[in-house]
């Protein structure tokens, strides 16, 4: 039985659809009422997914920063490694509610989740 | 008591071997007496359809039929079928067609382990 779930994000914003979609199954998880607590992890390219100044409607794509403010409604939390978003893309406006957190502080969450899935 | 798997599925019935992979994970669980959930989202969603016709690889959904009568279930998302126009009624007898919120939430409750199969 569990009753959290950490979803890890790789990839990037627009080229591919993993990230609006797992943002939408972790939502699901906490609208279901079934599950405590469901966070997002933004790792490696997954990171430029947090940048604020992203412009989906030229690419006639749903809006990811849409997606992660939907997440903040059911209090999902939403963290981005602040390292691999730096080395990417250098210092930033990030989108509002993103916690910008450490490797050490992303072990701590997949020890705190019981279970991960990937996107 | 059993412990239970939950599969989440991402890849579709063809072009790559993870769908035949999470079969043969499936059926490997059951026969260790697991229950085994699959949740098959995004192209994952393939694999229940009905009239899959392989000529020379293995027929996913024929495969995932039997392991329904074994025990398996196995549910995918409902909207990821709209947007590629498969609709209830398609899916292979002893498959479902439900919802991140109704079913995935449910299996990752119930669940033990998650194994998550994507590219």
């Amino acid at each position: 039985m569990a009753d959290s779930i950490l979803f890890i994000m790789t990839k990037p914003p627009y080229g591919f659809e993993e990230f609006f979609a797992g943002a939408r199954a972790s939502l699901a998880m906490l609208a279901s009422g079934l599950i405590g607590r469901s966070t997002l992890l933004l790792v490696g390219d997954g990171t430029l997914n947090a940048v604020a100044a992203q412009d989906p409607a030229a690419v006639k794509m749903p809006s990811n920063v849409e997606a992660i403010n939907d997440l903040a409604d059911f209090e999902g939390e939403v963290y981005c490694i602040a390292d691999d978003l730096k080395s990417r893309v250098g210092e930033v406006t990030i989108v509002e509610g993103v916690k910008m957190v450490s490797w050490d502080k992303a072990r701590e969450l997949v020890s705190e989740h019981q279970m991960i899935t990937t996107f | 008591m059993a412990k239970t798997m939950v599969i989440h599925l991402r890849t579709g019935s063809m072009m790559s071997m993870d769908s035949n992979v999470a079969v043969k994970l499936a059926l490997a669980a059951l026969e260790k007496g697991y229950d085994v959930r699959m949740f098959g989202y995004g192209e994952g969603i393939t694999v229940i359809k009905e009239g899959q016709d392989p000529k020379r690889f293995p027929n996913v959904g024929k495969e995932l039929g039997e392991l329904a009568a074994k025990g398996l279930t196995i549910v995918v998302c409902e909207t990821c079928c709209a947007a590629r126009g498969i609709h209830r009624g398609e899916e292979v007898k002893g498959t479902n067609i439900g919802s991140l919120t109704n079913h995935l939430s449910k299996f990752v409750k119930e669940g033990d382990k998650m194994v998550t199969i994507a590219r």
